[in-house]
């Protein structure tokens, strides 16, 4: 092949390339403010239900803290009641799916009890790792995480749940082992000043 | 001209006949929103890629066509993916990885080498329509069976106060499991791959028929 020929063919892909590229650009442009003000909204969403559930009326979600020790915990929200007083916390936390990372928020007593938890932005199957978004999904959980252990292997569901896990076991090992993570981070963080956070 | 447009819901069905783009068909057709909104992608992306092909035929050249035909589809499935996320990140969620995945659905990339590099605008519109619809028609077929016997329920839109469930009095609480499973994925495909290659074969078997018209897809 001639050399001119191949500037040639090479000069046209990269033209459909750069015009492919400008109108992305433009796209991204548009939508993604748009996308951030999203993601926003479902932090702000995700941590006042949460808060909602600590079981203390007019509950408040304080300013976030970086975790900077843990791999799994990334932020930490105190919740005090309307007197001040320490409620517990919720931590933004990441477990490994089957699909890659998954983005969760957690609501724990100071003694690593967990009282709420919810699926953020993950990437798992739809109709099977994505039902781990539903809100009962987390009942498996609940309640767990101080004097009973969370349960982190499918032998320590009851028969009923083990069988709603089925065809999504990664997916429920990496919440599982996210919110076990969580709880033990949360018996360490001292109160509302957050000791361990940054 | 018109065949262009229906031969895509049947006779050269991309599910059921031609056999493409099977991967996403099976990985998110466990509820019925997801192949409604995986078709509406699809069908955007089709008709884009086939539009923009066919209008560029002449300028690509051949020896990097594949590539250029790449870099159109990519841009479409991004602009789907970013669209999605903006304006309705629910479904953008509910079909997570598989939106970025239209980029390899062998439905595109087919239509855009075997049929708008060769055809006119008006033919690769219709033709991208017609496919376009006949995947999101199989893929609803095979959604609706998986979930109302592997959920026991039909899941829509949400919309005011209806959540987007349809619970299946009997079936929602003993649902047969396996079907919303990859398993029951294949079963459900197999099924229906054979009773259209048996509808198929009856329409090749008709006084006046050949056998490419009953088995197009195959000869596609």
């Amino acid at each position: 092949m001639k050399i001119p020929s191949l500037v040639v063919i090479g000069g046209k892909l990269a033209l459909i390339c750069t015009v492919a590229a400008v109108i992305l650009g433009l796209v991204n442009a548009v939508t993604a403010p748009v996308i951030v003000e999203n993601q926003a909204k479902a932090l702000a969403r995700g941590l006042a239900v949460i808060a909602d559930q600590s079981g203390v009326p007019g509950a408040q979600v304080g300013e976030a803290s970086t975790i900077s020790d843990s791999t799994v915990v990334q932020t930490a929200y105190p919740i005090t009641g309307t007197d001040g007083a320490a409620v517990g916390f919720i931590l933004q936390l990441v477990g490994v799916g089957y699909g890659g990372d998954m983005q969760l928020l957690a609501g724990y007593y100071p003694t690593g009890e967990l009282f709420s938890a919810q699926m953020m932005e993950n990437q798992e199957t739809p109709g099977l790792g994505k039902k781990a978004e539903a809100p009962e999904y987390m009942e498996m959980f609940i309640g767990s995480g101080a004097d009973a252990p969370i349960p982190t292997s499918k032998s320590d569901l009851p028969a009923g749940q083990a069988d709603a896990i089925t065809g999504a076991t990664i997916t429920f090992i990496g919440v599982a082992r996210a919110l076990a993570d969580g709880s033990g981070l949360a018996r360490e963080l001292e109160g509302p000043a957050t000791g361990g956070a940054q | 001209m018109i065949h262009e447009f229906t031969k895509g819901l049947f006779k050269e069905n991309p599910i059921f006949v031609i056999a493409l783009g099977l991967c996403p068909a099976l990985a998110v057709s466990t509820q019925v929103v997801n192949a409604l909104g995986m078709g509406a992608g699809v069908i955007f992306v089709l008709l884009g890629s086939n539009i923009f092909v066919s209008l560029l035929k002449d300028f690509i050249p051949e020896k990097v066509r594949i590539p250029a035909y790449i870099v159109i589809i990519a841009s479409f499935v991004t602009i789907v993916d970013l669209v999605m996320q903006a304006y309705a990140p629910s479904l953008s969620r509910s079909l997570g990885v598989f939106v970025q995945l239209i980029v390899v659905n062998c439905i595109i990339l087919g239509r855009a080498e075997a049929f708008a590099n060769k055809n006119t605008l008006g033919s690769s519109v219709l033709d991208a329509l017609g496919m376009g619809i006949g995947f999101t028609l199989a893929l609803l077929l095979i959604a609706f069976i998986r979930e109302v016997f592997g959920a026991g329920t039909i899941t829509l839109f949400a919309f005011g106060s209806f959540d987007g469930v349809i619970e299946i009095p009997g079936l929602s609480e003993s649902p047969a499991r396996v079907i919303g499973l990859a398993t029951g994925a294949m079963l459900v495909m197999g099924y229906l791959q054979a009773l259209f290659n048996w509808m198929g074969t009856r329409r090749a078997g008709k006084p006046g028929s050949t056998a490419q018209d009953g088995a197009g897809g195959a000869a596609a």
